[in-house]
This record gives C-alpha cells, structure tokens and sequence, in this order.
C-alpha cells in the first residue's frame, strides 16, 4: 500500500490538484536538462511524499538529498534547491555555495521557491552575493491533499509565526490557496471566521477575488457551499487533550508524518533488528478507513470481532467440503489478513502504553482541568510533575489546559510555577516562557475565566459516552466535546447569530460573509433561511450534497477531523465536509513549537 | 431578373473564372498626383504615405519647395503631415511594416521610423558604415524587414524592425547591378533567414547571411520578379516578354504567357529585335491564382489560361492583398479581385445553382409570385448549401444593399430548413456591421473578409486606436465581447500625453469616469504613464483606484509615496509587499528615519524584526533601543549568549563563560529597568549566578559536565557523583523548595541504587511530601522489596492500594482499597488487574489464531 492516497472516493476531484502540483514539480526538473542533484528541505521532503513518488523524480534525472548544514557530495554540475521560502533555509544554501566557491567547484545553481518568491529570501541571497549566480523559480504549491477529505497547507509554524512574531505570511498563503480552489470549484457563497485569523483571512481573500476575480458565469453552482474559518486560538482546549480515536492515539504515540507512521519493525511483525517499518496510514486502507475514527476502546472490540470470524470460517474450511462459490467467498476474505493483522499489530502496540497507570492518571488530570473544578489538585499534579522533572512537552500541554480553562493563572501561582520550570528544565526555557505569554498560552490571570460558561452552554462535558455506538462527538475523547467542532456544527447549520453571545467569550473578532459570484441564481438570496431549513437547495446536480470546507488556521488533530466526520454523517446534516488545516497537530507539536532551541 | 444580370455584366472572364473590380473609394485626397510622388500603402487597407518624388524632376505648383511627408487613409482623407528635413540624402526606400510603423530609408542608409501620426519612433537607425560611404540604391520590404543594395553592391538586411539592427549578407562578387531583386521572407526559409533574389544576366543568385548560391536559370535575364504570398511561387518577366511563373526555388515553370501584344509596335521598332523587351513598371500578384503586371496606361492580368487588359489614362498603384489587389489611382481606389465561388453560382448569367434560384425565389417573393414557391421546390433538397453560399456571398460584398439582399435570401431558405446553423446569419450581420462600421470613409480601413479573418480582430482594434478612433474601435470590441482594456487604457495614455494643459482633478475626473467601465484595467499602468509624463499627483491619485495591491505598491514607491506604499502594503495582508517596501525604506533612508517610520506599523515592524532577528542582530538592537524595548534587547543578548556557548571555540570550562555571564548580567540590568519584567530579570540573574557556580564545579569536580545544565539537574549530578555538600549548597543557593528537593534527592539516590542512602533519607525527618517519592523511585526500579519499605508508611489508603497493585500485589491492594471503603476504586483495580491479563493474552491468542500456514 502506498503512502500516497488514493482520491477517488474524494467529495472533490482532488486527484486533478494532486496531478496539477506533481506536473508543476516535474516540469521543473524537465526544463533543466541533464543530470540535477534535487535539494530539498526536509519537512517539504516529507510534503512531497504525499504527491510524487521518489522514483519518479529519479526518472527526471533528479538525485534527491535533504537540505540541511552540512554540504553534501555530489558529481551532479547542476543543483537544484526545491525549498519553502524560509529566512534560515536562504542561509544554509549561502553556506553550500560558498563551500562550492571555497572548493573552486563551478556549479549551475537552481533555487525554487515553494509556493512563490519572496522578497525577504532573494534579499538574503544579495547580501550573501550568491543572487546572481542563481536562477530563481518558483513551484506554487499551495496546498496538499493528505486524504480524501482532508488538505493541508503545510504550514507547520503558521501558529507560532501570527502570535509570536506577528508574522502573517501564513495568512495571506491560506487565502491564496482558498481563491486557487475557487479557481477550480467555484466562488464559495458563505464564509464564516472566528478568530483574529480567520476574519484576516476571510478578508484576504475577498480582495483577492476584487484582484482576481473567480469568473462566475460558466459555473452553475459552485461545489463548495460554505467555508469555515476557525483560528486554533479559539479553541487551545481540545489539542492539549490527549485523543481517544484510533487514529488520534497513533498520532499521540507514535507521531503520524506525511500520512505514515514509523516504528521498529518487530511491533508489526518482523524481525528484531531494530529496523524501522514505515506504515501509511490513509483511507486506501479499508480497515483502517472503517477504524480510524472510532474510539479505540471499541477498535479493539472491532479487531477481535474480525479475527474471530477469520477463525471461524478458517474452521469451517477445514471441516466441511465447500462449494466453489464459498472457497472464492473464503479467498476473497483472505485478502484482507494483511490489513487486519497490520492493525491487530498496532493495536497492541498502543495497548501497552494505554494500559500504563502514568498514562490513565494522565487522561484523568485532563479530565479535571477540563471541568475547572478543583484548581488545587491540578495545581499541585503540574507541580509535581516538574519536581519529578517529567518531559518538557508533557508539562506544557498541562500548563497550557490548565492556564487557558483558567485564563492565566494568579501572579503568585504564576509566578512559582514559572520559576520552578526554569530551574528544573534550565533557564534557556526564558524564552520558551516569553512564546507562550505573548501566544496567551501560559499567562498571569487579568479576568475572570469564561470557561465554565462555555463549557455548560455548548455542553462539552458529557457523562455517558457510548463508545461504540456514538451518539455525539464527545465519543473522540471519551467524555469531552471538542469545543472547536461544536462551534463548527453550530456555524454550518444555523450560522453565527445564535450564538453571537457566546462568541464574545472566545477570543477573537468573527464574522459572516454573503459573497454574491453566481447573480443569476436567486434562490439563495430570495429566500431567507431557506438554506437552513431544506435540504434541497444544497444538493448539487447529481444529487450529492453540497460541502461545506472547514479551515483550521493554526492547526487540527486527528480527533478533531474523526468528530467532523462523524457529524458529517449525521442525519440531518445539509453540507459534506471536508477539512483542510494549515497542518496537523497533537498537543505535543503544538507545544514543541514554542520551545525556544537555544541550549 | 435583371439586377442578377447587371451583377455578373461587370465581371471579366479569364479562362474560366471571373474577375471584378468593384471600386472602394472615391479618393478624398485634393492634388495628388500619384506620378510626382513616392507612394507607400499599407496591405489591409492601410495608410498611404505619400512625399514628392526627389528623384524626379517634377513642376512645383503654388507649393513650398520644401517636401512634405503625408500619411492618407485608404479613402484618401488626410491622417498627418511632417515636413521633410532629414538629411542623408535621396528617399531611396519608404513602407509601412507589419505593426503600420511607417520606414523610411534614404541614400546614406538612415532608417527613419514613425507612427501613423508621423510621431518618430525609435532613434535613427543606419544600415551601416558601408551604405553611407556607397550610397543606397535599392530597398525592398517585406513584412517586418528590409534588405537594402548600395553602390558596391553589398546587400544588408534589417531582419526585424522592432529590433532594428543592420546586418551584412555574404558578399555578392558582382560587377554590375542587378536586374532585379526580390526576397523570400525568413518565416518561409529554411534557415529562418532572410533570401535575397538577385538576377544577374543569365543567372539568379540567391544570397543569404553565410553564403551565395547561383542557380542556373535556363529562361534568359530576368528583368523583373515578384514572390507570391506564401514564398511558394514567382512570377519572372524576362528579357524577351515572357512572364513565366516559377516555383520559387526555379526548379520548375508552372506556365508561361507571352506578353508582346502590350507592347506598342513603336516601341518593339525601337529596340530592334535583339534587345530585350520592355520590363513592366510595376509586377504584383493578385490573391494566388494570377499577376498584375502595369505599364503605363495598361494593366495587365494574367492568369492560367489568358489574361484581361484594363485601360488608365492616369498613374495606378498595384497594393497586393491576401485575396486579391487594390489599384490606388489618383481618383480612385479598386480592389481587382476574383470573384468567389458563391457569388459566381448566384450571379453567373444563367446559373441554375441552388443558390441562385433561392435567390431568385426571393425576388418572387418579394413581388408575390407563385414561382416563389415553385423555385424553392426545384432545390429542397440541396436547400442548406443555397442558404450557406447567399450568406458567404453576402460577406463577400462591398455594396451594403448587396449585402442586405443576400442575407435576406439566405434567411428566406433558412425558414424552409430546418437543420440549418441558424447563427451563421447572425455571425455574418454581426461580421458585416464591423466591416462596414470600418469601411466607412472616415475610418478608411477597407478590408474585404478574408482579409479581416487573416488579421485578426484584435489586430484591427488595435489599427483604430492607433489611428484615435476610440469610440469606434470600444463599440466593435464590446459588440463582439472582446476585451475593452486595450482601446481604455490607449485612450487613457493619450489623454493624459496630450492633456498638459487640463488640470489634476478634472483630468482624473474624466479618466475614472471611462477606466471604470472596464473591470480589472491596470490603474497602476495608466497611473504609471502620467508619471512618466511627469504628473506624479496625478499618478498618485490614480495608483489610489488600483485594486491590485500588488501592482499598486511598486508604483507608489516609484513615485515616492512611501507612507502610502507601506499602508497598502499591509492592507493587502501580502507580506511579500511589506517586506518590498520596507526594504525600498531601509535602503533609502538614514537608520533613524527608518526606525521612526515602521515603529508604529506593527506588521511592518514585526516583519522587519524577524529579518533583522536572521541576519541582521546588531541592527535590531539599535532598532529596540531607539523604540525603548528594553527587554527585547534583553532577550537578543540572552540568545546571544548561548549562540557563545554553541560556537565551537567554547570548548566545556573554557573561560569563554566569562563574556557569556557578561552578556547575561547585561540582560539583566536591562529586564530590571522596567517594571514588567522583574521576574525575567531575577532569572537572569540567576543564571549568571547558576554559571558561575557551575564553572565552579567544573573546576573542583574537573568534570565538565555542569555548565548548562539546569538547578535541578545540577542537585542530582551532585548528588550522583556523591558531593552532598555542593548538592545542598546549590540548594541552599537558589533556595530550592523542601518538596523539589525530596524528589530530586530520591530520584537521584535510586539512580545510583544506592538504597541504604535512601533508606537513611527517609528517616532524617518526615519528608515534607510523604513517602510517595520513595515509592515511586523504588517501583520504577523494579525494586519490590525496597518498595514494600515504604507502602506502609503511606498515609492515604488510596495511594497505598494503587502502590500495590503496581508491584503486583492484589490481595494486599484489595485489603487497602476495602480500607479505603472505596468502591469505586476496587472495582477499578480488579479492572486493571483483569485487563493486563486480558489484553496481553487476548492479543496473543488472537495472533495465533491468525498463523494460517502459507496465509
């Protein structure tokens, strides 16, 4: 099974923008003849994986090596550096060069840019007196389709950048990549943001389309119905959780890059010699398309279920003699042992840790943070742990549940905590401290906390939760309603105004947008509500229903994509969703971004 | 019947097909006499250029002896004039290019270049040192390019006019001058390069820029030739009267037609029969199928099969077309052409085509005969084509009434079939009324159809507004759903050109009053034209309608409205601009100035940091200071203090700490001069004293395995490598809390396994935290036994139960639990106690079962 997804069961035909990027990268290296050695930087490295196989690059005559400090051997006189326009990248390219110049190598040099020039790079470039023995291109890629309902933009920093440098590239970038789909699915009629971002970008792209008009005429009705923009600020609750889907707890445990897992290849099955297995995880999977989701007390159910039934007609084989039809009905289910044995693997890989004491004590303080009830009690675990001086990010992710439920913690209790971390953990952490302030994760208390009100009246504590026959989407984290998927579900179907009151208690500006490309159909603006109230009006042609594109700007975690798809399923739902986010996170590398790597 | 007649009674007949010569205009022009001037037209029914002849003695009338150059319509209406003063002698060569720019070449081999408003175009080109020191003689044209014959017989070439650059071809090594020349343009070559015909004597040579070929050409001199359109054949009128057309490498004759019979018997006496018979004036090809030869009051057209003469008492100018050609006589323009095949199945005399009797059947209509019906009847069957041949002869028509009369036949038959493209009548209206709309004498473009096809009609959008004809040329490309931009922006430029006089205001007035009516034209291109014109108010004001930004920044930082410039910039929310312009001010102004402008403009500011942050530290440190962020400073000294400590030079106890702490303890005085960082500034003054300390240690210990490791960490390896005294001075130092220091101490002694220290630890008083450290350290050594020394001593019988079960003891956590009277938490044990074994033997057995063999 490959890495890359198959998108033929995707709402949207994002094969073709899968085919559109691949072309673009290929062409680069057709338009440089010859033998190149294809730099790329390493976190675009794993972006491409999910477009462009490996090979394919080398049948273009393209040797591939990541782009890091060191210079790197090559025979190679062309050299082509495929990079995201990063300030830090244009330096380690300037070393290589001057390296080459050192060595006297003369070398044809290629720099693209991913997704386009930038002013600040090339200016680099100049200072270092490289520029002009470079020729610069860009590669607009915009945005990577990691699965049939999900895109990303590959910006794993866009969070860190707009709180901590007020930086808003990442912004403009989205909302390049939002009108490039316009392009190809037609203007989107309703927008929605919440969150400082989401309104930016909302407004972006609106003058985008001023600039650059999406042409309406010769599209009857666009495929994309509703947008959804939501900032990860609104909501730093959920990513700090740990997730309970099968997918999310992969993600929690082993890390999930580019839509694969890597881990020793004894877990799944082979032989201990500490060699790595690399497991792509994306719907080409049936099973794993039919688990992902699910929580995974209930995907152990599921598993065990299978395998017995395997057993089961691996008995009746044996014993009883068979039509035709039967043995090929047995075949055919034999087929899918691979992929049950694959997931029985990692199921009991990730069973060993969940069954750890330390990590259902951990489950159970996320728990009473989340419900703001005993403030003590988490005070006092946090400070444990850095006595005990536990990981790092372990700490922060509780720090920051615990500061944002609390909105900022009182001086005294800040101010401890603050100086105990230092001192456990160092003092280059100053700044990792200073991130977190200026990101409001981890704060002193100016206000009184509005967390419980919002979490009474979206009601995200739920007591009983049926894990195997969900009923709500607090199943994703056994109890907690992700509070950025609640508000979603209230946007997609009644909009803001019902809860306008309680918008205010979230941070951030929102706003609802009408944008009017399609004059000529009326049935949209003529009748009020008429959106809302039938499901008619969002089904497209062939009967499909409308979708609904949700953006998270600052990051999405894979329980947070498992409870969109659950309401996506849900009966009276009027949209199909799809998610697209500027990358996709778990509480651990939320908090790594902050962490200053000084030492 | 009768119009029918009169239709075909002027057509001439050649072999089998027929010509006709419908005239265009009745020239507007007053006193030209086409015989004293030098004349260039233009192909598709462009300008004429017209300046008195300097190589003629001509009677000068009431007029200035100074020449004056002037450019007509084709309807003969006046467009421009110039007064000739150029040096360089004689006019040797004058032609309109492809893009209407008019070329004149004179005897030293200056290239002029004008618009159609006889505006200079370019600077003065020179085909080279060697044409002004051996004249010019002869010049011919093509397309985009010249090639020019001086005295010394070289041959140069302007390939392309817009890049005008002179070029010898291979020397020639003639001794005489040629009879003729013609050229094959490069778009018909092999090499892509230009041909040169020259006929000498007996023999044609073909010179190119490498090279001179001689082709043996059996037919005698050649005294005159003409390459047809498409470079494919050539029409030769040799010595002895023959005109023969050739394919154009001479390899074979097509055919050959004799020409004697124009040639006045007095003339023939004359020359006596030896000498070469008189070559044509002009010789031209007409459309593809036949060529126009003219000598004075003749014109003779000859073609497969015969010829026809036509007879002037005035001066005539041969303009070939694509279809056919223009005669420009003083008087009149025609356009000699053959006549298309639906017009000759409509009007021949006699015609029973389809088309003819459908058009036929209308005149019936209209005068209410029954033989309407009865016409129609004969051809149903073939009624389609009879409908598609009147509307493609109503295009090919001049006459509007023809037009209208064919289109009406045609949408009579339309009506009596049913599968018939009903938008070809429509598209061909649609075509007419451009045609016409441009035919018109005012406007003076006369294209017929097939020329209009070949030009394109954005082409001929262009030629309007070229020749100010605006309105016109918005209204055709509105009604034909062209993109207007073009003809509003032109007319934009212009305005603003030849508006110096009209105010700021009121011309920006007028300007967004007509740019508005087309979405998405550039402002900033209009507004970068009145810069350029030296309006920058004006500019500014229009950049301000420009809604692309990124078109809209550049430009106002061109015109210096920087402020502007960054306020657009960061509306537009593309960083890539903010950073333009920020760099565009950092270069452009003092330091101070610079600082000053994007403190208080956030993204800016922001941007500009992060750069600064990458590669430029020194500079954000005078930019933090001139802002008063103190603390900022502060932090970049703290980062560069431990870039110190990564910099390979400081090797571990190297008294490189020295200007590290140095840089920290800057750092702190900083943080302490504001109010809000007071506890930034303790901690680093800790850290300074954390180094010091460790340093310290280093030296003492002579293990470098301190600096830059945290308090804590520091505690433990103290307490690790058995100095208890440095432990508990670090303790004492930084005042580590009672509870930190449990943990640590616990946590280190287990490390070391040192469990009689630790046992010892427990008793030197009662740890301030209890006896769960204890616990903790020893289970998670996988010391049972050790363990079990403290379970007991803890006070909450929860926590005694979960111990417990940790170490495998059930029983003993059931009897805690049940202490506890909690349920809830005995059920939970009993839960984690069945799901350990549960869940590893379940998974077990289920991988097992999954062993098929060969599966």
């Amino acid at each position: 099974m490959a890495q890359i997804p198959k998108l033929d069961n995707a709402p949207l035909n994002l094969s073709s923008l899968r085919d559109q990027s691949r072309k673009e990268i290929l062409t680069i290296l057709k338009n440089i003849r010859g033998n190149k050695c294809l730099v790329v930087d390493p976190k675009l490295g794993g972006s491409l994986s999910l477009i462009v196989q490996t090979s394919l690059l080398k049948e273009h005559g393209a040797e591939v090596r990541h782009l890091n400090a060191d210079p790197f051997q090559t025979d190679c006189t062309k050299v082509v550096y495929l990079v995201r326009s990063q300030l830090d990248l244009m330096k380690l390219i300037c070393s290589h060069i001057h390296n080459d110049s050192s060595k006297g190598l003369q070398r044809e040099y290629y720099i693209y840019f991913v997704p386009r020039r930038a002013v600040a790079c090339e200016k680099i470039l100049e200072e270092e007196k490289v520029h002009h023995m470079m020729t610069i291109g860009e590669c607009p890629l915009y945005v990577i389709p990691c699965d049939e309902d999900v895109l990303s933009f590959e910006l794993d920093l866009a969070y860190k950048e707009c709180l901590v440098d007020g930086d808003t590239t990442s912004l403009w970038h989205i909302a390049k990549a939002i009108h490039k789909l316009e392009f190809s699915f037609g203007l989107i009629p309703n927008v929605r943001a919440k969150g400082k971002s989401s309104v930016r970008v909302a407004d972006i792209l609106d003058r985008m389309q001023v600039e650059e008009p999406v042409s309406t005429s010769d599209m009857v009705v666009p495929e994309i119905n509703t947008l959804i923009l939501i900032d990860r600020e609104v909501d730093m609750v959920t990513p700090m959780c740990t997730q309970l889907t099968y997918e999310g707890l992969l993600d929690e445990l082993l890390r999930i890059n580019n839509g694969a897992v890597e881990i020793d290849a004894s877990i799944m099955g082979g032989p201990q010699d500490g060699k790595k297995a690399k497991v792509p995880l994306n719907s080409s999977d049936k099973l794993f398309k039919e688990i992902r989701d699910l929580n995974f007390e209930f995907v152990v159910q599921v598993l065990r279920q299978k395998a017995t039934s395997m057993k089961q007609d691996y008995t009746d084989m044996t014993t009883t003699s068979q039509t035709v039809s039967e043995l090929k009905d047995f075949v055919r289910k034999l087929n899918s042992l691979p992929e049950i044995t694959r997931h029985i693997n990692l199921a009991q890989h990730l069973s060993t840790s969940t069954s750890k004491p330390s990590f259902l004590a951990r489950l159970d303080m996320e728990h009473t943070i989340v419900e703001a009830e005993s403030f003590d009690i988490c005070f006092v675990y946090i400070e444990e742990m850095i006595h005990k001086q536990e990981p790092l990010l372990n700490v922060l992710r509780l720090l920051i549940l615990f500061s944002v439920t609390n909105s900022g913690l009182p001086k005294r209790n800040f101010d401890y905590l603050r100086r105990e971390l230092l001192h456990s953990y160092g003092f280059e952490h100053m700044a990792t401290l200073s991130n977190l302030e200026k990101a409001g994760l981890f704060i002193k208390q100016e206000s009184k906390s509005n967390w419980p009100i919002i979490k009474n009246d979206l009601q995200l504590i739920v007591e009983d939760t049926n894990t195997a026959n969900p009923i709500d989407i607090s199943y994703v984290f056994s109890g907690y309603a992700p509070l950025s998927v609640r508000l979603i579900d209230k946007a997609i179907r009644h909009g803001w105004r019902p809860i306008k009151q309680l918008l205010k208690l979230l941070p951030g500006p929102h706003s609802e947008t009408k944008r009017s490309g399609f004059a000529s159909n009326t049935s949209f603006d003529s009748l009020p509500g008429a959106a809302y109230s039938t499901n008619k009006s969002h089904r497209v042609g062939d009967g499909r229903r409308s979708l609904a594109l949700v953006v998270f700007i600052g990051g999405v975690t894979y329980a947070e994509i498992s409870a969109l798809r659950f309401l996506s399923s849900q009966e009276g739902m009027p949209h199909e969703l799809i998610v697209a986010s500027t990358n996709i996170v778990n509480g651990h590398s939320m908090a790594d971004t902050f962490v200053e790597k000084l030492g | 019947m009768s119009a029918t007649v009169s239709v075909a009674a002027e057509w001439q007949i050649l072999f089998d097909r027929f010509y006709r010569k419908p005239e265009l205009y009745q020239m507007q022009w007053k006193h030209v006499d086409l015989s004293r001037n030098k004349v260039a037209a233009a192909p598709f029914g462009g300008p004429i250029a017209v300046i008195r002849d300097d190589s003629k003695i001509v009677q000068l009338y009431a007029e200035s002896a100074l020449r004056k150059l002037r450019v007509f319509n084709s309807a003969g209406l006046q467009l421009s004039e110039l007064i000739w003063r150029n040096p360089g002698g004689r006019l040797i060569g004058m032609s309109w290019t492809d893009e209407q720019t008019l070329v004149c070449i004179t005897q030293d081999g200056s290239v002029y270049m004008y618009n159609i408003d006889l505006e200079s175009v370019g600077s003065v080109v020179s085909m080279g040192h060697d044409c002004f020191t051996n004249s010019v003689v002869e010049c011919v044209f093509w397309g985009n390019g010249v090639v020019c014959i001086n005295e010394a017989f070289q041959v140069f070439c302007i390939q392309d006019f817009r890049n005008p650059v002179s070029c010898q071809l291979a020397e020639t090594g003639i001794e005489d001058f040629p009879l003729c020349v013609a050229v094959i343009e490069p778009q018909y070559t092999m090499s892509g390069n230009v041909e040169v015909l020259l006929s000498v004597g007996d023999q044609i040579l073909m010179v190119e820029e490498d090279g001179v070929q001689r082709l043996d050409v059996d037919v005698g001199p050649i005294q005159k030739m003409a390459v047809s359109q498409n470079a494919k054949l050539l029409a030769a009128f040799t010595h002895d009267g023959r005109l023969l057309i050739m394919t154009s490498d001479f390899s074979e004759i097509v055919f050959e037609h004799t020409c004697e019979s124009v040639l006045p018997p007095e003339q023939l006496d004359w020359c006596g029969m030896d000498s070469s018979a008189l070559p044509p004036e002009q010789l031209a090809w007409c459309g593809m199928d036949s060529v126009l030869l003219y000598w004075d009051d003749v014109l003779l057209m000859v073609g497969i099969g015969g010829s026809v003469q036509y007879f002037y008492d005035e001066p005539l100018i041969i303009i070939p077309e694509c279809d056919g050609a223009r005669i420009l006589s003083n008087t009149i323009m025609e356009f000699l052409q053959r006549v298309p095949d639906s017009t000759v199945s409509i009007f021949k005399i006699g015609s029973t085509e389809p088309a003819a009797l459908l058009y036929d059947a209308l005149d019936h209509f209209d005068q209410r005969s029954a033989k309407a019906d009865e016409n129609l009847r004969l051809i149903r069957s073939s009624l389609p084509e009879a409908v598609e041949a009147c509307i493609d002869a109503a295009g090919q028509e001049f006459s509007i009434s023809q037009q209208r009369k064919l289109l009406r036949a045609g949408s009579y038959g339309q009506a009596f079939c049913s599968q018939f493209q009903r938008v070809r009548i429509q598209e061909m209206s649609k075509t007419l009324r451009v045609l016409n709309a441009v035919r018109n004498q005012e406007i003076g473009i006369c294209l017929s159809i097939q020329q209009y096809k070949l030009l394109t009609p954005s082409v001929l959008i262009g030629r309007l507004i070229n020749t100010h004809h605006h309105l016109l040329a918005l209204r055709i490309s509105e009604y034909l759903g062209m993109d207007q931009e073009v003809v509003i922006m032109h007319w934009a430029c212009l305005k603003i050109t030849t508006s110096s006089a009209i105010p700021d205001i009121n011309l920006l007035e007028t300007l967004l009053e007509k740019l508005k009516l087309c979405k998405g034209i550039s402002y900033a291109a209009v507004a970068a034209h009145a810069d350029k014109n030296g309006r920058r108010k004006l500019a500014a004001m229009l950049v301000e309608n420009e809604p692309r930004s990124s078109k809209q920044v550049p430009l106002l930082l061109s015109i210096g409205e920087e402020d502007a410039a960054l306020m657009k910039a960061t509306e537009s929310g593309d960083t890539d601009l903010v950073y333009l312009v920020v760099f565009h001010i950092w270069q452009k102004r003092p330091a101070l100035e610079f600082f000053g402008m994007i403190r208080t403009r956030q993204l800016a500011r922001d941007l500009f940091s992060n750069y600064a942050r990458c590669y430029r530290h020194e500079f954000l440190k005078d930019f933090f200071l001139s802002s008063g962020q103190l603390q900022d400073v502060a932090f970049l000294l703290l980062k560069e203090s431990w870039e110190l400590a990564k910099s390979p030079m400081a090797s571990k106890g190297a008294p490189l700490h020295g200007p590290r702490i140095k840089l920290i303890e800057k750092a702190h005085n900083l943080f302490s001069e504001t109010k809000e960082h007071v506890f930034e500034s303790k901690a680093a003054e800790e850290h300074a004293k954390l180094l010091r300390m460790q340093h310290e240690l280093e030296v003492t210990t002579k293990q470098p395995i301190f600096v830059d490791s945290s308090i804590s960490d520091t505690i433990r390896t103290c307490i690790v490598l058995g100095n208890h005294r440095a432990a508990l001075k670090v303790k004492t130092e930084f005042k580590v809390s009672e509870k930190r220091w449990y943990w640590l101490k616990v946590f280190a002694l287990a490390t070391i396994r040192d469990w009689d220290a630790l046992e010892k630890f427990s008793k030197e008083k009662r740890p301030p935290i209890g006896y769960r450290p204890f616990v903790e350290a020893c289970t998670d050594a996988d010391e049972k036994g050790e363990a079990l020394k403290y379970i007991p001593k803890l006070a909450d019988p929860r926590e005694k139960a979960e111990a417990y079960a940790r170490i495998g003891m059930a029983k003993e956590a059931a009897d805690a639990a049940s202490q506890a009277k909690d349920g809830e938490l005995l059920a939970r044990l009993k839960l984690t106690f069945a799901q350990n074994a549960a869940a590893s033997s379940i998974f077990d057995t289920l991988r097992d079962r999954l062993s098929f063999p060969g599966a």
